[in-house]
């Protein structure tokens, strides 16, 4: 009963770090590439059976599911050394090919179509585990097949495995440069509902800040897509390690996330590491103690989304909650240390309307990748200026929407035919009433928010599928 | 006996003795003072001898030795042996068996005397054939020879004075009146009082518990005495006191020596007795050769030094106290000893005689050293052996440390133990400690770990302190030799002891398995027992069977990591069932045990095994605690349906809705904070320190005792922390209270969402399908979801408010609970809380919102 993750990962951005992500892992656990257990890795203690099975033939083969409605990066995948990694059953590329064309609604659409093979394919995965956890998907909110098939998947996975997990990995655009997705508000926008609605937990990877820490922290001047990746799978990867090394505690899904979400509905999670290295710096961070580790998580510049806060709103700002993951050959004494210096130099604000604290989970670190560093550590965190992300995607959108621009792509699908836009005003209602809920959460008296004005918050009616109603947003 | 016989006889004695020593012995270098030749005056002579050997034996002269005849014959006897004339003893054994197996009419009376001055004319002649510059006449008896000396010196100073108050008037030795007379004076002396010759002698005899002819053992005053009746000068009488002290104390020197020696066999004497008794006969001999020299001495004049000067006999009283001083010091010494002694044995005898060696007097020190090498020479062979064997050789009881028959696992804790009574002074009490630790070690190993190669730790160590393994290398006084002994043994039996259990019974492999699986730390195992026993726990106790929970554990061990454990810790892992009252879930019974095996149970012994156990099932509890809430948190989880459409409540029911939701949602996060902060408490302050100190005492441990040692102080590090304590007993009961506080959450919170899925289902069923409204389970009659829209508000308003009523009602129990349990920890000073409490108020929540705390 390994309590079983199902990846999906799904459109180009999502095959991408996920790709990443198995790469990482296999090193991790000593899989080779073709998954065969390589003859160093008899060290054990870590659980391979949590993102892989074993064939017959001892394979180890990853709980994943490739996803994409255009072959190109599935076929680069299946084409690389880690081709003979997958089930080949596991891999679904849409028959025409052709894409999604950045359309979130072309996506939605064509996922509802293929929605028979795909579940076959999910419940077959799911059957083949003993004690299903959760599933995990893995894509950007800006494209189209990642954003609209993402958000179907979504919906469909929450209504036929609702006892689930759904954690989502999910890709926010980079917002610095102007992207060639020019609808990109649109389906973020469209994207977010459902990450709000369907998803037990979203790790908001931004690209924005992906990419300033390429810069400013690993001094590349123009990172790739690639190394920016591999930042992601170093997230996924450590954020997944007190699963695959158990210890006394945050042995599973569930545990690590109950405590970081305690309100339902704020359940995006920003994301920090340090040290941060690329393969070609791995000497580059040499002094690292849990106070240091713990400090530097703490700080802005480390952290993985970027805010766009003014500096009034940004001291405002409260977490949530946070977890640490340590890894490596951490003293458990300093942890007591180390959060006790930061409580004397108030380096973090909580929540004010009930108990928090930083929680520190200690993870052994993978015998067979050798780093530089002795302690890593990343930070999963509930933080509330997370809302001034999704203020900006809904500012973006009313721009876009003001101009009425290019909304025909859209009206061409079912769900916008007969030039119904409600799904676009009610989801930007929701993610009103989450940034809203976010706001509410900086202020001691979050517990009576909302009661004044139901009315406020729940409005809006259920959607045509009669699926998805968000009256309710607690 | 007629006169006449007897003048006879003598006078027959005296030509006999008289004519006949030419005859054997022809020595023509020997200046004999009377002429053969001359006839004359032999027959002259012959009279005057004649005369005067009457006059002897009718005065009341005595000898100074006691009257025994056998004593007599054997002293003749073995003169004769010793002379070389073998043959002759035996003619002469043969002559004196005839001899004095004639008794009756005819037969001499008074054997002894005859037997006496048959042997003092022997002697005599013997001494005048070695002297032969003796101015005695042949014939005198021996007895008076030191007078006729004495008297010789005072005719040699020709001094006519008295001596013995005998004036001698003849300095003429050849004169035989003059000889009688001055022998008669003597004579008149010893009528009057005892000479000091005599008394010497007696003093010499008294000195070696003999009886004198007047210095005799006076059992009313417990000492050698002068008897009152003898006239003696009061100088002399108290000198002889004085000097028969000796006598006393030989008394009870030797008296202590033959009664040990009796006892010996039958009665437990020791070891240590023995060598005492030993080294005590030893002393003893030295004394005796002492006694024998001055005995000879007694008889010798003094060697002139020059012809002028006077020489007396060489010993007076004077002359013994002098000779007595040192004897008489050790005599004493060893008199104190054998009294000190009488009821002591073994190392308590070896400690007491240690006690008397301190002493500042060099000769004293010297002396007792030298006994204590010898008494303490058992006893350091048993600590050798001891350390070096791990024997117990002590037949006796007399070595400090006593062994006891008992099982393998308390061999270590009772096996063996110091007997401070036994324990001499000398050997400090932690050096004891050492050589109890050694000693023990050795037998651990052998009988627990079933080690041998303890032996080559021992030969080495003995090689390092430079003794060889075989008996007898240690003494007293060596003290730093036994101490680098025991210090090399010690270091290397425990160096080895610890590698064995280190590396062959896996000792820190097995405090690890305990830690993972006794104390939770194997989290994805404790995980799915939680999920796969819990079902069953649930049950009544006594319906539960352990064999099933057997069967369970087994399950969770291979469907977790546990699996790739070694199988050899797996097979320890047990279910243990407590015994269970009527009433009790199996929750209240389930735990955990670890069957330790020697010799490994000597360090998880019964209690500490059941101090696991209490630990566990706390850690236990705390995980189903944690596990419910996870739970909860499952069934309101962020896109679960409850987030979704109420379109058909009033704006008031919703309200209400909402407010019991976030109710709910915020007592969570604070009863789950308060569980995964305790957890993390538990995790870092307590666990995982406890555990690193205790590995590092355990890389420092020098000896199994330490190793004891740190682990108990593990585990008490745990226990106390963990508030299992005695003293934060009412702590850990608001803890289960607020435990049970949780699960009743829990509960709530099940039946909140349950009850809001039934509503919503209805709702949407509702808009969705009205014509299927009877159809599914909640169709039953008069169900509330059969009556249309406003009944399901009014139902949903009121079930809300009845949550809403019981959500406040545990929420403000639950606060009120935690409030005075945080208020309770910083009053705890006997444990380290504060870590708790600082993680539990990590953003001062508790502490603003109650100041009090």
């Amino acid at each position: 009963m390994p309590r079983e993750i199902i990846t999906l990962q799904v459109g180009q951005c999502g095959n991408q770090i996920g790709m990443e992500f198995w790469k990482q892992l296999c090193l991790e656990h000593g899989i080779s590439k073709d998954g065969i257990l390589e003859d160093f890795a008899t060290q054990g203690g870590d659980r391979k059976d949590v993102f892989f099975y074993q064939a017959d033939d001892q394979h180890y083969i990853p709980r994943a599911l490739l996803i994409d409605l255009e072959p190109r990066v599935i076929n680069g995948i299946q084409n690389s050394e880690y081709r003979n990694l997958y089930n080949h059953e596991n891999v679904f590329v849409a028959d025409h090919g052709g894409g999604a064309g950045n359309n979130w609604a072309s996506g939605y659409h064509q996922g509802k179509n293929v929605e028979e093979d795909i579940m076959d394919m999910i419940d077959r995965e799911a059957d083949g585990s003993d004690s299903l956890e959760g599933f995990v998907l893995c894509h950007s909110i800006a494209g189209g097949t990642g954003s609209g098939m993402g958000s179907y998947l979504l919906e469909t996975l929450n209504d036929r495995y609702s006892k689930k997990l759904v954690q989502t990995y999910s890709v926010f655009p980079n917002q610095m440069e102007t992207s060639d997705v020019v609808v990109q508000p649109y389906n973020s926008l469209l994207t977010l509902k459902r990450l709000t609605l369907n998803a037990d937990c979203v790790v908001v990877l931004d690209n924005t800040a992906l990419n300033r820490i390429a810069v400013e922290r690993l001094h590349l001047s123009n990172p790739t897509f690639a190394q920016t990746n591999s930042l992601v799978s170093t997230v996924m990867s450590a954020s997944t390690t007190t699963l695959r090394y158990p210890g006394y505690m945050n042995n599973d899904l569930v545990g690590l996330l109950a405590s970081l979400i305690p309100t339902p509905r704020c359940h995006f999670l920003m994301t920090g590491y340090t040290p941060l290295t690329v393969e070609r710096q791995a000497n580059l961070i040499r002094k690292t103690t849990v106070l240091d580790v713990m400090r530097r998580l703490l700080q802005t510049k480390n952290i993985m989304v970027s805010s766009y806060a003014r500096t009034k709103e940004a001291s405002q700002a409260k977490y949530i909650s946070i977890l640490n993951i340590i890894q490596g050959e951490v003293d458990p004494t300093q942890v007591h240390e180390s959060l006790q210096r930061i409580r004397e130099r108030k380096l973090v604000n909580f929540i004010e309307w009930g108990p928090a604290s930083i929680q520190v989970a200690l993870s052994r670190k993978s015998p067979y990748v050798q780093t530089a560093h002795r302690v890593s550590g990343l930070m999963l965190a509930s933080h509330t200026s997370i809302r001034h992300l999704f203020s900006k995607c809904l500012s973006q959108y009313e721009k876009l929407r003001k101009k009425q621009a290019f909304l025909d792509n859209y009206r061409k699908f079912p769900m916008f035919a007969d030039n119904d836009l409600s799904e676009f005003d009610e989801s930007r209602d929701i993610i009103e009433s989450l940034v809203e809920e976010y706001k509410a959460c900086e202020s001691p008296d979050y517990i009576k928010w909302g009661m004044e004005d139901p009315d406020h918050l729940m409005s809006g009616e259920g959607n045509a599928a009669g699926m998805v109603d968000p009256n309710l947003p607690v | 006996m007629e006169d006449q016989k007897v003048l006879d006889l003598v006078k027959e004695l005296v030509n006999r003795l008289i004519s006949q020593p030419q005859n054997p012995n022809p020595n023509p270098n020997q200046p004999i003072s009377v002429n053969p030749n001359s006839s004359s005056v032999d027959l002259n002579h012959s009279h005057q001898a004649l005369r005067y050997a009457i006059r002897i034996l009718s005065s009341r002269m005595t000898p100074s030795i006691a009257v025994d005849e056998a004593a007599m014959a054997e002293s003749i006897k073995r003169q004769l042996v010793t002379q070389g004339k073998s043959s002759e003893a035996l003619t002469f054994a043969d002559l004196y068996s005839k001899f004095s197996s004639k008794t009756g009419p005819g037969s001499i009376n008074n054997k002894w005397a005859v037997l006496y001055l048959l042997r003092v004319v022997s002697e005599d002649r013997k001494i005048s054939r070695k002297q032969p510059n003796s101015t005695v006449s042949r014939g005198l008896p021996a007895i008076f020879d030191s007078q006729l000396s004495d008297n010789s010196r005072v005719s040699r100073d020709k001094e006519r004075g008295w001596s013995g108050g005998v004036l001698v008037v003849s300095k003429d030795p050849e004169n035989i009146r003059d000889i009688a007379f001055r022998d008669f004076a003597n004579l008149l002396k010893e009528e009057n009082e005892v000479s000091e010759e005599v008394l010497v002698r007696d003093v010499l005899y008294a000195s070696q518990g003999i009886d004198g002819a007047y210095v005799k053992f006076d059992e009313n005053i417990d000492g050698y005495a002068l008897s009152d009746s003898i006239k003696v000068p009061r100088a002399t009488r108290i000198m002889i006191q004085k000097l028969c002290e000796l006598g006393w104390l030989f008394r009870k020197v030797k008296g202590y020596i033959s009664e040990s020696m009796d006892r010996f066999p039958a009665e437990d004497v020791g070891t240590v007795g023995q060598a005492f008794c030993a080294a005590l006969q030893d002393e003893l001999t030295e004394y005796y050769k002492l006694l024998a020299v001055l005995e000879a001495q007694a008889m010798n004049p003094i060697p002139l030094v020059s012809e002028s000067a006077s020489s007396g006999n060489y010993l007076s009283l004077r002359r013994i106290s002098v000779w007595f001083a040192e004897p008489m010091v050790k005599m004493r010494l060893m008199a104190v000893l054998v009294d000190v002694c009488k009821v002591l044995r073994g190392g308590a005898m070896a400690g007491s005689i240690h006690m008397h060696a301190q002493h500042g007097d060099p000769l004293v020190h010297d002396f007792m050293k030298r006994l204590l090498r010898r008494v303490c020479s058992p006893l350091f062979e048993m600590v050798r052996s001891w350390v070096l064997e791990g024997e117990l050789e002590d037949i006796f009881a007399e070595f400090f440390v006593v062994g006891q028959p008992v099982k393998a696992e308390s061999l270590w804790r009772e096996g063996y133990r110091l007997h401070p009574g036994m324990l001499p002074s000398f050997i400090s009490s932690s050096l004891a400690q050492r050589i109890l630790r050694t000693g023990k070690s050795i037998n651990f190993l052998r009988v627990c770990c079933e080690d041998r190669g303890w032996a080559d730790a021992a030969t080495e160590a003995a090689a390092a302190a430079g003794t060889t393994t075989g008996r007898g290398g240690l003494g007293y006084g060596e003290t730093d030799a036994l101490e680098l002994l025991v210090a090399e043994a010690a270091k290397r039996i425990d160096k080895h002891l610890l590698e064995v259990i280190y590396n062959r019974y896996k000792f820190k492999d097995h405090c690890l398995a305990i830690k993972r699986y006794l104390l939770l730390g194997q989290g994805d195992f404790v995980q799915y027992l939680m999920d796969i026993v819990g079902p069953e726990l649930s049950e009544p106790a006594n319906t539960i069977s352990t064999f099933k929970l057997a069967g369970l554990l087994e399950t969770a061990i291979r469907s977790s990591n546990a699996q790739y454990d070694d199988s050899d810790i797996l097979d320890r892992l047990r279910v243990k069932m407590m015994p269970h009252n009527t009433g009790d879930r199996g929750w209240d019974v389930f735990s955990l045990e670890y069957d330790a095996r020697v010799p490994l149970d000597t360090v998880f012994t019964e209690s500490v095994m059941s101090r696991y156990l209490r630990i566990f099932n706390f850690l236990w509890k705390l995980r189903r605690v944690e596990h419910a809430l996870i739970s909860t948190w499952k069934t309101m989880k962020p896109n679960c349906i409850t987030s979704r459409s109420f379109i058909k409540l009033q704006q008031a029911a919703k309200v209400k809705l909402l407010s019991t939701l976030r109710k709910c949602q915020v007592l969570w996060d604070e009863m789950n904070h308060f569980v995964s902060n305790l957890q993390y408490y538990i995790m870092f302050e307590v666990l995982e320190v406890s555990w690193s100190n205790f590995s590092n005492e355990m890389e420092a441990s020098k000896d199994l005792d330490d190793l004891l040692a740190a682990h108990e102080k593990y585990l008490h590090s745990i226990v106390e922390k963990s508030l299992l304590g005695e003293r934060s007993q009412s702590l850990y009961e608001t803890l289960f209270v607020l435990f049970d506080l949780i699960l009743r959450f829990r509960s709530l919170a099940d039946r909140l969402y349950e009850g809001i899925y039934e509503v919503q289902a209805r709702s949407t069923d509702d808009k969705k399908k009205p014509s299927r409204q009877l159809s599914g389970k909640s169709a039953e009659p008069g169900s509330w979801a059969t009556e249309g829209r406003k009944a399901l508000t009014q139902h949903a308003s009121k079930f809300l408010s009845t949550m809403s009523q019981e959500l406040d009602d545990i929420g403000k129990k639950y606060s009120s609970l935690l409030t005075g349990f945080i208020s309770e920890l910083p009053v705890q000073q006997h444990i380290d809380l504060k870590f708790l409490l600082f993680r539990l108020d990590f953003t001062e929540f508790y502490s603003q919102s109650r100041p009090n705390i």
